[in-house]
């Protein structure tokens, strides 16, 4: 019987060894019990998932491939929303072309900004526990605030020029200029690098000292110290902050949306805020949808991506043998 | 035989989907009961909420058996809900509506109001003037307008006397705003205009020098010498001739700094904009007047307003419309001016005594500016693609506001891509 096999996976059998085979048609009534409680304490999540996840997932698809302004009917028009945004949309490369821009140096600058700040900190100097708070602080305050507070920041004459002034770089205009207003997305995604750190200090708190103390007696110099026994083993938490920055640059929103709006020339339009416009603003919710889908299958592709090379460089140290 | 474990996850499994299609299926269909409450939507602040409340309060008590809803949405988010509230079949009987009502009516989601407006004897050109035209679309009337107020100038007084300049009239033509700008400009310190960069400012120009956005055939003219001209000027008083802020100098002065904030701090001696400026200004230190805009080759200036419509999803669309017509008649409309929250499209409301010296405002305040520009109010283009024509020109004219440029150039540009955008 085929249907064994798969029924030797249901969770309700999960506690049943291999070799029971013959008597699971009828199932203990302490085993009936477990099946009836793991149904139970599963069904919130799986309803929340089917109707509010996974439903609307499967109605986007559908909606992909129409011309929906979200009054009036659908009109099935197949593959025409990814064609149009493809070949036709000069917006979308733009807007993916930024958003790669943001994601490629906004995600390394903010691990290697969470790493430099996380050995800072787990180095004992005095008022080390107040550094700690701070590095951390600027991750509560609210998105809004910190944009608005940055479009003061940024300001052709404010206090980020300034303090480049006094080492003589005449600062750009920031927020109004093409060419410098994606930088100064990445200088605020760069002020949240705290978030990260306090993982990985919580990961370097972890390294047992006495590789350390090896490592000194066998004349290890600090930077030594930090490539081979700090860096691999705090590469896991890297690899789940690269992970996470990447999801979270991919779908930059609401730091857009404040800041510039995109502007100026769609120059800080990255993929959600261009999604957001069509579906909210011009009543495009195929096309929409359509973009929802493809910048799906980029974040999908470079997730996959980082996770074959993460057997490159991601150290477990379970997996010694 | 069916195994009993698979069997139940099987059953597990469906009674999951069904509650998940349950849950979702009990989103959509969260209609309340018809208890003949209107449901009233609206954007705003607090003063909006007031006012809107205010008016209706006044409908309640002379019909005790009609109770209205009003919803107030902040305006950022306007669009948006009111846009799901629809989709999802729950829309508001009375819904405001600007600029972009034709996305609306275009799509079928607003009710045709010609025949309420005939069954009530309700005269439009009476009541509103030319306004009583804004909200058609097809030869079919969409909206009544509640709200609607040309763009006029405010200017400091205190600036134009310390620079010996004339107040600002009707009278004046664009040279003449000019000659007064460079008077009244102290370069790095004070500028003579606040700039022209918002569609309702420069288009303005556009149709002084008798161009036009979209031509009477319905087809985009952006790049017509009338409107070129207009738009390189409004560019130069900032980046030629430096007689308005640049966006670097606007951007240094904080946050979501503006012509409108500039004008109230005193660094700007004139400031094209609509109403709300005033209530601003009530509070601010300096010695200000209105008037109307000046003129070109023509008279021509753009006017903010909104209007009330029904959505399709009224339960009782004749009670609504006997609420629009009650909320735009002489009574509740002079609340909206007692309470100085707008220009109420009324025109006999416009031209009362209540209006024209409210009990706000301060002495000598030229509230006629309003009425005297009623005359030459150009009808902005209110296509069902408004949102998108607008990003059109937003997206393309970004570093040209921000840092100067060839309006000929961005206008050919922005007139391609609106006919490919506008059908």
């Amino acid at each position: 019987m085929s249907n064994v096999v798969v029924a030797d996976e249901a969770p309700g059998a999960a506690r049943e060894s291999r070799g029971a085979g013959r008597r699971r048609h009828k199932m203990s009534s302490r085993r009936k019990k477990e099946a009836f409680y793991f149904w139970l304490f599963i069904s919130p999540w799986l309803i929340g998932f089917v109707g509010f996840l996974l439903g609307p997932m499967i109605a986007s698809v559908y909606i992909s491939l129409t011309e929906w302004d979200s009054f009036t009917a659908p009109e099935w028009v197949g593959l025409q929303n990814y064609t149009e945004a493809l070949t036709e949309d000069p917006v979308f490369w733009k807007a993916l072309w930024n958003t790669f821009y943001y994601a490629a140096v906004s995600v390394p600058l903010g691990l290697v900004i969470g790493v430099w700040l996380a050995n800072l900190l787990n180095k004992r100097v005095r008022g080390r526990k107040l550094f700690r708070t701070f590095i951390y602080l600027p991750t509560l305050v609210p998105l809004v605030a910190t944009a608005m507070v940055f479009k003061m920041v940024l300001a052709p004459s404010g206090p980020l020029n300034d303090m480049l002034g006094w080492f003589g770089i005449d600062g750009p205009s920031w927020l109004i200029d093409e060419t410098w207003v994606k930088p100064a997305l990445i200088v605020l995604s760069a002020w949240g690098a705290g978030g990260a750190t306090v993982l990985l200090l919580s990961a370097m708190n972890g390294i047992p000292r006495e590789l350390y103390e090896a490592a000194e007696i066998d004349g290890a110099s600090p930077w030594r110290q930090f490539w081979s026994v700090t860096f691999p083993q705090v590469t896991p938490v890297i690899f789940f902050n690269l992970i996470m920055g990447l999801i979270g640059a991919f779908q930059i929103f609401s730091q857009v949306y404040i800041l510039t709006a995109g502007g100026p020339n769609n120059a800080s339009k990255t993929m959600v805020p261009l999604l957001f416009d069509e579906a909210f603003r011009f009543y495009h919710f195929g096309y929409a949808s359509a973009v929802a889908w493809l910048l799906f299958i980029v974040i999908m592709a470079f997730t996959l991506i980082a996770f074959r090379t993460s057997r490159k460089w991601v150290f477990y140290e379970t997996e010694v043998r | 035989m069916v195994d009993k474990a698979q069997w139940r996850r099987g059953a597990g499994l469906a009674a999951t989907v069904l509650l998940g299609a349950a849950a979702l299926a009990a989103c959509g269909g969260g209609e309340a009961e018809d208890d003949g409450t209107l449901k009233m939507v609206v954007w705003g602040g607090d003063l909006d909420k007031e006012t809107y409340q205010a008016r209706i309060d006044l409908y309640e008590s002379e019909n005790p058996d009609t109770k209205i809803e009003l919803q107030l949405i902040p305006s950022d988010q306007y669009a948006q809900k009111v846009q799901t509230m629809i989709a999802g079949g729950d829309g508001p009987d009375i819904m405001q509506v600007a600029e972009n009502v034709n996305s609306y009516s275009s799509k079928s989601q607003l009710l045709p109001l010609d025949e309420y407006i005939e069954g009530a004897g309700l005269n439009m050109e009476e009541r509103f003037g030319p306004a009583g035209e804004l909200y058609t679309f097809e030869d079919q009337t969409y909206a009544i307008p509640d709200r609607s107020g040309a763009m006029i100038l405010y200017y400091n007084k205190d600036l134009f006397d310390a620079a010996g300049v004339e107040y600002p009239t009707a009278a004046w033509t664009q040279q003449d705003a000019q000659a007064a700008m460079e008077k009244l400009t102290i370069p790095g310190e004070q500028w003579g205009f606040s700039g022209a960069g918002w569609w309702a400012q420069w288009w303005s120009f556009a149709y002084q020098n008798g161009g036009q956005i979209i031509d009477d055939s319905g087809k985009p003219a952006v790049n017509t010498p009338e409107v070129v001209d207009a738009l390189q000027w409004a560019n130069d008083l900032q980046y030629k001739y430096h007689y308005a802020p640049t966006a670097s100098e606007y951007a240094d002065m904080g946050p979501d700094m503006g012509g409108d904030p500039a004008f109230a701090a005193g660094t700007v001696a004139m400031n094209a904009t609509g109403f709300w400026g005033i209530g601003g200004l009530l509070e601010s230190d300096i010695n200000w007047g209105i008037a109307p805009l000046w003129g070109g080759k023509e008279q021509a200036v753009s006017a903010f307003g909104s209007g009330l419509s029904i959505t399709r999803d009224s339960d009782n669309p004749e009670k609504a419309f006997e609420a629009i017509d009650f909320l735009t008649d002489t009574e509740a409309q002079t609340v909206i001016i007692d309470k100085a929250q707008d220009v109420p499209a009324n025109i006999q409301v416009q031209q009362s005594d209540a209006f024209l010296s409210p009990a706000w405002a301060p002495e000598g305040l030229n509230m006629a500016a309003f009425g005297e520009s009623s005359e030459f109010i150009f009808r902005a283009p209110f296509i069902p693609e408004w949102e998108e024509m607008q990003a059109t020109f937003n997206d393309n004219l970004g570093t040209f506001w921000n840092e100067g440029g060839d309006a000929k150039t961005e206008l050919d540009k922005i007139q391609t891509q609106l006919e490919s955008v506008i059908e």
